[in-house]
């Protein structure tokens, strides 16, 4: 029972940062290797904001999702339109560019120790009975945050007149363009979103397990999830991320604890070999270059 | 009377070498609708990108003229801009959103500032719509689809609406009715037309006035009767006239059909 | 250009054909011969590094740039090579003449085993399953690591002694590369290779069995690299599964694009910008008067400063060292007329 407790907590981190590979992938094409620095430029800027408004820590908590949403559209509007009408590999490489410049400005920022955003916040990380296990107090905060802001983004996407355009500038951008869709303004919101749900899950990691410079790679594992659910489906990231995690979690426990950072690339590699377009994504994505 | 749209001696180049259109002067009264004649390759579509904006993909460029709609100049802006002065485009190909329901199509696009347009009038033109709203719009026959692209770019509230290929790949009795739909646009909602097209009887049978274009170049303009009684759309557009074959246009030396004009 | 034609077979293959060429040449190559001798021990181990970073470069290069094959996954290739010469001296204490082609030949089966993928994926896809091989690899040297009771890497004894005998080899080595590079690519074999990159369907439709290209190419590649990452084992004396981790082949990817896709001169322009580079922002920070205070972080200071190079050159100069180079050479040859709107 505690492995399943475990499992959801893990597959709710990989699914919110997901959310953004998937969200900026189906809108503009670009597939952002970026998101694991954005994660963690999220964590710091709850640590920030806890430091600035300590006494008020849900203030603190609104300000950094706010931050974390203004950040994401500023890096599309500072850099990422200027590669739209670049290749494909041209605007990937862009991102790893842009994750290497924010882990190297984070460094100079804050520095390398471990911080501690929850004790900052004035809350603490109480267990909490589930059934026959536990689970921390940021653990259930994960899965309830996930649950919400999937609701939230299928909700928007599915019944909302800004939701329908970001779908439709996601399958025919020149149509959209010529529909009066600004492509522009739905990719700098597909950014931002994304950028926020992936602070959010930075943050919340933060607050589970401490602030340090490992945090990145947990974004980098997050992406096969993506992948295996396929790149451009929501409900894709979500099955995706709870078969990488329970594949994870499982062999962890079964097998041998150091595998835990290469699981995921198994799962990707034996789901490329397999069905290389993922669980529910649409396949013609594959001959794009 | 200032028509709607004016393209003035329009010339657009493609990779800074190649020449699709030159001199290609038109004009669209208010409330007109005139149709743009020519067969594969004229530079048809050429004209239509190069008025809605959307040229600067294949590397195109407005190289010389001016296109003025309402007295402003309108060559080589951002398509957006065009969009919301009140131009919209239904493209040849893919013109729907294939992943979205029909009504998802509509709700898509963006009506222009200030117009309120509703789904309802759409679905009022297009009656055969109306029963398919939820269905995927990749699920959709020709006919279908062009009443939905139609129908899309309608929802932006424009004053002059381009319509590429009007009756490509579709039945006659489909092409009738849109015929009518287009012409009960114009009664009802005042929408200046400019319609593409290869088939010369949809065309004329549609139009207020009509140019004929071959080879990047505009050769004739005028009424559609008086186009139906020229001896040369006779031949090559109607099929009909002397001879035996049918020839195309390019088959007759150009000082022979200038002897023809003049002689 | 000018009046320059060529009339027989002979001049058509040549590497270098007019006298002025071979004249710059063999300056070039007096120049490299006798640069050992006047550098300082700093400037001697950048030329090193240089020469070392170039056979990776030029071997990413035949594989993306030419052959149109993105692959992710080149810092696990560099740490096959070094892997297979750590293992295969420390545990049978072999010598350099066998862990030469033994890395070699574990550097192609590798690329075949990297290259599969190719088959059936393009693009995004093709990246991130080289990316997956690369952790996967990189996972494997670890475990070795830890089983064997290496916990802080394998050290092995370096065949050269000096700085300068490293130079000469490094450069024997990497001018063999460059002409088996350039040899290939003037070859049947470079042609098929340019040919899938262009179209696949076409190549395909041309009778050139895109499956075959597609794998000499990974082949090719991988058995470079893997010989680099040889001779970069041996050159350090170490071998740990940490110094090749993705950092590693952003770098390399970074110094084909910075230097400029499809051109092996823009290999080697791109080798030296990336690896003088951190030395660069050493050298400017000490004269900004920062690097005392920023010592503990300089390592930060790199990331950051080269993260930003890459996006500048990727947004404003795509075409890399190589286009700023021709449109330089362009000035020069068209003067006094102006470049104006050329075609591209």
């Amino acid at each position: 029972m505690q492995l399943a407790v475990n499992i959801a907590v893990l597959a709710s981190i990989y699914a919110l940062i997901c959310c953004g590979y998937v969200l900026i992938y189906r809108v503009s094409r670009v597939l952002s290797l970026a998101h694991g620095e954005l994660m963690m430029l999220g964590a710091y800027g709850l640590y920030t904001t806890a430091s600035l408004f300590t006494g008020h820590p849900l203030l603190a908590l609104v300000a950094a999702a706010a931050l974390a949403l203004i950040a994401g559209v500023a890096v599309y509007l500072a850099m990422m339109w200027r590669m739209t009408g670049e290749s494909v590999l041209a605007a990937v490489l862009a991102t790893i560019a842009l994750g290497i410049l924010l882990r190297g400005a984070m460094i100079l920022v804050f520095g390398t120790q471990t911080q501690y955003p929850l004790r900052d916040l004035g809350w603490s990380n109480a267990s909490v009975p589930v059934f026959a296990a536990r689970i921390s107090a940021a653990g259930l905060a994960l899965v309830l945050a996930t649950a919400t802001v999937y609701a939230g983004l299928f909700t928007f996407l599915r019944w909302t007149r800004w939701g329908i355009r970001m779908r439709a500038a996601g399958q025919h951008p020149l149509l959209a363009a010529q529909r009066g869709i600004g492509l522009h303004g739905v990719y700098a919101l597909a950014w931002g979103l994304a950028t926020f749900t992936g602070g959010m899950a930075g943050m919340l990691i933060a607050c589970d397990a401490g602030l340090e410079g490992t945090l990145v790679i947990i974004g980098l594992k997050a992406f096969p999830a993506a992948l295996v659910g396929g790149l451009d489906s929501l409900l894709g990231a979500l099955i995706g991320s709870i078969v990488v995690a329970a594949a994870e979690v499982l062999l962890i426990h079964h097998v041998d604890p150091l595998l835990s950072d290469v699981v995921p690339f198994a799962v990707l590699l034996a789901m490329l070999a397999v069905r290389p377009w993922g669980l529910f994504g649409t396949r013609e994505e594959l001959d794009r270059v | 009377m200032t028509p709607l749209l004016r393209l003035e001696k329009v010339e657009v180049t493609y990779h800074h070498v190649i020449t699709a259109i030159q001199g290609v002067t038109l004009e669209v009264a208010e409330g007109s609708i005139v149709a743009l004649l020519g067969t594969n390759g004229a530079g048809k579509t050429t004209t239509l990108r190069a008025i809605s904006g959307f040229i600067g993909l294949d590397d195109a460029r407005i190289s010389d003229g001016s296109i003025t709609y309402r007295g402003q100049r309108v060559d080589n802006r951002p398509p957006q801009r065009i969009t919301s002065l009140g131009i919209a485009l239904v493209p040849e190909r893919s013109k729907v959103f294939e992943g979205l329901t029909v009504d998802e199509n509509l709700e898509a696009a963006v009506p222009r500032r200030g117009a309120r347009f509703g789904k309802a009038l759409v679905y009022e033109h297009f009656p055969a719509l109306a029963h398919l709203r939820r269905r995927e719009a990749g699920y959709l026959s020709g006919g279908e689809r062009q009443m939905l692209g139609i129908g899309s770019a309608l929802m932006c509230a424009p004053e002059l609406l381009l319509v590429d290929e009007l009756s490509l790949g579709l039945a006659p009795l489909a092409v009738e009715e849109l015929g009518r739909a287009l012409r009960g646009i114009r009664e009802r909602l005042g929408t200046s037309l400019l319609v593409v097209e290869q088939n010369a009887h949809v065309a004329l049978d549609l139009a207020d006035y009509a140019y004929v274009i071959e080879n990047g170049r505009i050769v004739l303009d005028g009424t559609p009767e008086r186009l139906r009684a020229h001896q040369d759309v006779r031949e090559f557009y109607l099929g009909a006239g002397g001879g035996e074959r049918r020839r195309s246009y390019r088959d007759v030396k150009q000082y022979r059909r200038s002897r023809r004009w003049y002689g | 250009m000018s009046g320059y034609f060529r009339t027989s077979y002979l001049q058509d293959t040549a590497l270098l054909d007019t006298r002025a060429q071979k004249a710059w040449f063999g300056a070039f190559a007096i120049a490299l011969c006798t640069y050992p001798f006047l550098a300082g021990p700093l400037w001697l181990d950048l030329g090193n590094q240089v020469l070392l970073a170039s056979i990776g470069a030029v071997a990413l290069m035949l594989l993306t740039g030419y052959a149109g094959q993105i692959s992710l996954g080149h810092a696990g290739l560099l740490a096959a090579g070094a892997f297979t010469t750590g293992i295969l001296s420390k545990e049978f204490g072999a010598s350099p003449w066998l862990t030469l082609p033994a890395s070699a030949a574990v550097g192609a089966v590798l690329g075949l085993i990297f290259g599969l993928p190719s088959l059936r994926l393009r693009g995004l896809y093709l990246a991130v399953s080289t990316l997956a091989l690369h952790f996967i690899v990189i996972f494997l040297g670890g475990e070795y690591e830890t089983r064997r009771g290496f916990s802080t890497g394998i050290v092995i004894e370096p065949p050269i002694g000096s700085a300068r005998g490293w130079y000469f080899a490094l450069l024997a080595a990497a001018a063999i590369t460059l002409l088996i590079a350039l040899n290939l690519l003037r070859s049947r074999t470079g042609r098929a290779w340019r040919a899938i990159h262009g179209r696949e369907a076409v190549a395909e439709a041309l009778g050139i069995s895109v499956q075959r290209a597609k794998l000499s190419a990974f082949v090719v590649s991988s058995s470079l690299t893997a010989l680099a990452g040889c001779l970069f084992a041996y050159y350090r004396g170490f071998v740990s599964a940490e110094a090749f981790s993705l950092y590693l082949t952003i770098q390399y990817v970074a110094m084909i694009i910075i230097g400029g896709m499809g051109s092996i001169l823009g290999a080697v322009l791109g080798t030296v910008f990336v690896v003088l580079f951190p030395y660069a922002i050493d050298g400017g920070m000490a004269l900004v008067g920062l690097s005392e205070r920023l010592s503990s972080v300089v390592f930060a200071v790199n990331y950051s400063a080269f993260g930003l190079v890459m996006i500048l050159f990727l947004v404003f100069e795509p075409q890399g060292l190589v286009g700023l180079w021709r449109r330089v050479q362009n000035w020069f040859l068209l003067w006094p007329f102006k470049q104006g709107r050329l075609l591209k």
